[in-house]
């Protein structure tokens, strides 16, 4: 058996070829309420789904409770944009702030995946440097933990969606399990623009199989990565870790909504997660609770459980909660070509350049940003024309040329900002709870990046022979909102994403990241979780935790 | 360009005689129930009132430039989504949710053309109802008949850009080649076609350095 297999069975549990594993999902283990499970997992997406595969490998009663459904590929995901509309997370979210960041669509997911099952697909690394930025250069924050701690878990990682690019000359220099794909018009155009320019672009990396890994079958180019890929080709928790979870023992139970987090007045200790499910209040019983519901709802869950320790919700003694939050800045520029350059076809993710990802001293602003291929569909790329003012039969003629357009995005490292947080509304979701009031106001070193990283893309793009350059303000990705720190009065767990407050309370997910460079979240996700699901399954059988500090 | 041709032996289009429909026995079945459901009978509508529903087809009509049979029913697409409060997942401070947004914001288009000519929007010409939009999307950030203007325009556009674009019309327009799975594609590349998709015959229709009478 190879090293992959014997760490995480996923690819080969699947049917050969597209489909779900029935027998698995029918065969699951099942908990009830009252049985006290070692560790009950609320959300099961990118951290939720690697902290149950590697806690039930380790023989703990694990139970991931995840608010949307358990998707049958097959039948619930289309090749169609305005179709995927349920892989979002719809329910009402108030954007606020000067810059209000859209939520749903953009960067929400719902259901057991997550969000990964409808991200592109990138799947880079952080940078040593993205660890310690504010001693390097005064902005963001200094983790309480570095590149080389989360290395290993990045490398099992990539083995295990896998990763698919060339030899990656940025950050820490490494290679990739598998080779790169191959390249459509988009991803061709962004190549030779960047040759012209004298910028070093890269193919990959994408968290796509290239060839057969296990039984998963090999992409097959159709484009429709956004939509959840019905393939089995492009990773998600979904088809990488949840079906060896369930082969150890583990039980995702769907359309199960936590809605408060137990709490033992006299030690201390969560007691377990209180969650509705089919219109029944339940309670889940665990010896320790990891809360993974992204950075919106996993602020929105802890502000939510209140109790006479917390009266201002779990685990914010130090009114951190929800604060921190970040977005990438994330500019598309487009390029108009006289040849068709189909963008749609193939794999939005493709290539990227992170020549422009360090702090550059002869900049006004400090860190920077990564630029990739995106290949907005007919829905977002209407949206896209939309924002230059066209409507009528102006749009209707520009829309008519989509086969001669380019598209580029950028991911800029937004700052973390201690008012770009989310709070309580008083407004209430259907189940009566508050929903989630998100405010997001840019800096000036985040306006910079936008402009700057504008600029890089229309130069690209414009080398590449594009005639006409046009681009939209928006942005991508979702971390912090309940940050990892050295101490408590700098953030709310810590470098083992175990809260400081409650000593058998987690969070894991992107709400622990300090800062975000300019990479895609979804890996370091999954690497953190795996890192701490390491730290759980070694210590786990010291006894009761009682000991708030480490 | 209002209007369209849903024949593909008679599609004059910058894309002749291409037609996704064409292509959908390569589809897989869940992606053909949910694509082909759109060329069917159009939902009744349920979410606007009749004054409303007015209102909204006018707006929908000039921001699609939709005037004459067949169109895609757009405002159907629409109605269904806020019966359904099908919302995109989030809403500005400073506008109401989706559904009280959209009925408050054609209730000020009614007040508008109602103010200045006397009629509701939707009897309004259409050189009025187009002067109306104009202004207010050139306001930007300043406020509307009460609603950050942008915001609304924002609102509106997506609702409108989200159900015509879901349309295989729209598509064909366009020369999107629609769903692709689970044939996928195998010609990738700068000018690289597959046998069934059909090249631009008018690239000198490019709306950047050709302005034609639409500006």
């Amino acid at each position: 058996m190879n090293a992959v297999r014997a760490r995480n069975e996923s690819a080969w549990l699947l049917p050969a070829g597209p489909g779900t594993d029935e027998r698995l999902r029918r065969n699951m283990r099942g908990y009830a309420d009252g049985d006290e499970v070692d560790i009950v997992i609320v959300g099961c997406g990118a951290g939720g789904a690697t902290l149950l595969q590697r806690l039930a490998r380790a023989g703990w009663t694990a139970v991931a409770l995840e608010a949307g459904p358990f998707w049958d590929p097959e039948r619930d995901w289309v090749s169609d944009e305005a179709g995927s509309h349920h892989l979002y997370w719809t329910e009402p979210r108030i954007i606020a702030g000067t810059d209000p960041v859209p939520l749903g669509s953009n960067n929400s997911g719902r259901g057991v995946g997550g969000s990964m099952v409808h991200f592109a697909g990138y799947a880079p690394r952080l940078h040593p440097s993205d660890f310690h930025t504010f001693s390097a250069d005064g902005v963001g924050a200094d983790w309480p933990l570095e590149y080389a701690d989360l290395r290993p878990y990045y490398e099992d990682l990539e083995e295990e969606l896998p990763v698919a690019g060339e030899r990656w000359p940025w950050g820490d220099p490494h290679g990739y399990p598998h080779r790169p794909h191959p390249v459509s018009g988009n991803g061709e155009l962004l190549l030779r623009g960047a040759r012209a320019c004298g910028i070093t672009a890269k193919v990959g990396p994408v968290a796509i199989a290239n060839g057969r890994f296990g039984n998963r079958p090999h992409c097959i180019y159709r484009g429709f990565c956004l939509q959840g890929c019905k393939v089995n080709a492009k990773a998600s928790p979904l088809i990488t870790h949840v079906p060896d979870a369930l082969a150890h023992g583990a039980e995702v139970r769907a359309e199960a909504m936590a809605t408060g987090i137990g709490l033992d007045e006299r030690t201390g200790q969560a007691t377990g997660v209180r969650y509705l499910r089919h219109g029944v209040e339940r309670f889940q019983r665990a010896r320790m609770v990891a809360v993974a519901g992204y950075s919106i709802e996993t602020p929105r869950l802890l502000l939510h459980s209140t109790s006479k320790r917390f009266p201002d919700g779990m685990c914010n003694d130090f009114d951190l909660v929800g604060r921190y939050l970040m977005v990438q800045g994330a500019p598309q520029t487009a390029g108009r070509f006289d040849a068709e350059v189909r963008m749609w076809k193939a794999p939005p993710p493709e290539v990227s350049t992170e020549e422009f990802y360090e702090t550059d001293p002869a900049n006004s602003y400090r860190r920077g940003f990564s630029i990739q291929t995106v290949s907005p569909l007919p829905i977002t790329w209407a949206e896209h024309v939309a924002a230059q003012g066209h409507w009528g039969a102006e749009l209707r003629r520009y829309m008519s040329d989509y086969p001669h357009w380019a598209c580029l995005g950028a991911l800029c490292e937004f700052l973390p900002l201690a008012e770009n947080r989310v709070t309580l509304a008083d407004e209430r979701d259907r189940n009566g709870m508050p929903i989630a009031r998100f405010s997001y106001s840019q800096c000036s070193n985040d306006r910079q990046l936008m402009v700057a990283a504008q600029h890089v893309m229309e130069q690209i793009l414009t080398a590449a022979g594009a005639a006409e350059v046009i681009t939209i303000n928006r942005y991508a990705h979702l971390v912090g909102g309940a940050r990892m720190a050295r101490d408590e009065r700098s953030g709310v767990v810590n470098r083992d994403c175990r809260s400081f407050a409650v000593p058998n309370l987690m969070v894991t997910d992107g709400s622990v990241l300090p800062t975000q460079g300019s990479a895609n979240p979804a890996l370091t996700i999954m690497a953190l979780a795996a890192r701490t699901a390491a730290v759980l399954s070694t210590g786990a059988r010291r006894g009761v935790l009682t000991s708030v500090k480490e | 360009m209002s209007g369209f041709t849903p024949d593909p032996a008679n599609n004059d289009g910058r894309y002749p005689g291409f037609s996704t429909v064409g292509q959908s026995k390569h589809w897989d079945a869940a992606t053909a129930a949910v694509v082909m459901a759109r060329l069917g009978r159009a939902v009744d509508i349920r979410f606007f009132t009749p004054v409303e529903e007015a209102a909204a087809r006018a707006l929908f009509d000039q921001l699609l430039n939709q005037h004459d049979e067949p169109r895609v029913p757009v405002v159907n697409l629409v109605d269904a989504r806020l019966t359904e409060e099908e919302t995109d997942g989030w809403h500005y401070e400073d506008l109401p949710r989706d559904g009280e947004a959209w009925k408050a914001s054609l209730a000020a288009l009614d007040a508008e053309t109602g103010a200045r000519w006397g009629c509701s929007f939707a009897l309004a010409s259409r050189t009025q109802q187009a002067r109306v939009l104009g202004e207010i999307q050139s306001l930007h950030k300043a406020s509307w008949h009460g609603f950050p203007a942008d915001r609304l325009w924002g609102l509106w556009t997506r609702y409108a850009c989200t159900a015509f674009y879901s349309h295989p019309w729209a598509w064909d327009e366009i020369g999107f080649a629609g769903p692709a799975y689970p044939r996928g594609y195998k010609n990738l590349g700068v000018d690289r076609l597959e046998p069934f998709e059909v090249r631009d015959a008018r690239p000198g229709e490019d709306p950047v350095r050709k302005p034609g009478d639409g500006q």
